[in-house]
């Protein structure tokens, strides 16, 4: 199915969040927060999030701010 | 050039208290656009400051999960304030406080909600909107807003943390634009923590929005982007406890007319004719 990963159109496989985290690579304890579609997902919930085709992944990290 | 420092404490005067936290430093610094990750801690330290904003950005997967400049803020010992900022509408600000709460393990979130992208100008209702829901969430939420004091009133009654009026936008360093509705914010608000935030250029302007009252000043570029950073810190540090103990002091009234300082009593070469 196609999703959408921080604005950029993929192709994947992964049943759940968690699975779309680890097949792209991401250390599930780095210093970072998920959303689907501009929903917040917690991060106990990202293994049971079932992910869609045109879902809309967002994934952020601290960065400086002012 | 070597960097003088000075090792002399700076003045913060009484500790206060904001979002249930009790501090000394009445300056909140930004943590972007300094020439280097280490002049920012400099800066940091020579700042005094005890809260540091974040922001908030997409991850790229070649990146992992590490974050250097996330270990790097740990170490400085500072509350954190993540904000909110890109964000175009409350739905946005809202998940990104969300997720930022699940990062940094605060409620504080300073809530940025963009109107206009030339002037960076807050979309004010959306603000209102999204610090209702977050403080209904238990938010500590610091607010980004304008000089209008109606809005201001309503994200007090929303429950906010902090009101933080603009001085001038963010990063044009120009001052505070219009003293009069800041003064006005404060007299009307008396009891609601108020941070001065964005506008700010040099620590006279810092000392001059402390001395109407203000909480705290919070700023980034006017520092961050000073020919040396570090000095520029500890200016802003002293231009803000100056400011603050001139308020507690209570500044003398102006007067129209000029009134001499030395006695008149006792003026020589007057005599009577």
């Amino acid at each position: 199915m196609k999703v959408s990963l921080n604005g950029e159109a993929i192709e994947t496989d992964a049943p759940n969040l968690q699975a779309l985290l680890l097949a792209r690579g991401y250390e599930l304890q780095g210093a970072f927060a998920c959303a689907v579609n501009k929903t917040f997902v917690p991060r106990p919930k990202w293994p049971a999030h079932t992910l869609n085709s045109g879902d809309r992944i967002d994934i952020v990290t601290p960065i400086t701010g002012g | 050039m070597d960097t003088p420092t000075t090792s002399s404490p700076i003045a913060h005067g009484q500790p206060w208290t904001v979002a249930g936290t009790t501090i000394s430093s009445r300056f909140f610094l930004g943590t972007s656009h300094y020439p280097s990750p280490q002049v920012m801690s400099d800066a940091v330290r020579a700042s005094g400051t005890e809260v540091l904003t974040v922001g908030l950005r997409r991850l790229q997967p070649e990146s992992g999960g590490g974050n250097s400049f996330w270990q790097r803020i740990q170490a400085l010992g500072c509350h954190i304030l993540p904000n909110t900022a890109g964000c175009h509408s409350a739905e946005e600000a809202i998940t990104l406080a969300q997720m930022a709460r699940e990062i940094f393990g605060t409620t504080w979130i300073k809530l940025e909600v963009v109107g206009d992208d030339y002037t960076l100008q807050p979309d004010t209702h959306g603000t209102v909107h999204a610090a209702t829901v977050l403080a209904k969430e238990g938010f500590a939420v610091f607010a980004y807003t304008t000089d209008d004091l109606v809005i201001a009133q309503r994200l007090r009654d929303a429950g906010c943390a902090a009101v933080m009026p603009w001085a001038a936008p963010i990063g044009t360093g120009r001052g505070p634009l219009n003293p009069f509705a800041l003064e006005t914010m404060r007299r009307r608000l008396p009891d609601t923590v108020l941070v001065v935030d964005a506008g700010l250029g040099r620590p006279s302007h810092a000392a001059a929005v402390m001395e109407l009252g203000f909480d705290a000043v919070l700023l980034n570029t006017a520092v961050a982007q000073a020919g040396d950073p570090v000095r520029m810190a500890r200016a802003f540090a002293d231009g803000v406890a100056a400011g603050r103990a001139a308020y507690e002091s209570t500044p003398m009234p102006e007067r129209a007319a000029a009134q001499a300082s030395t006695p008149t009593v006792g003026v020589p070469f007057w005599h009577a004719p």
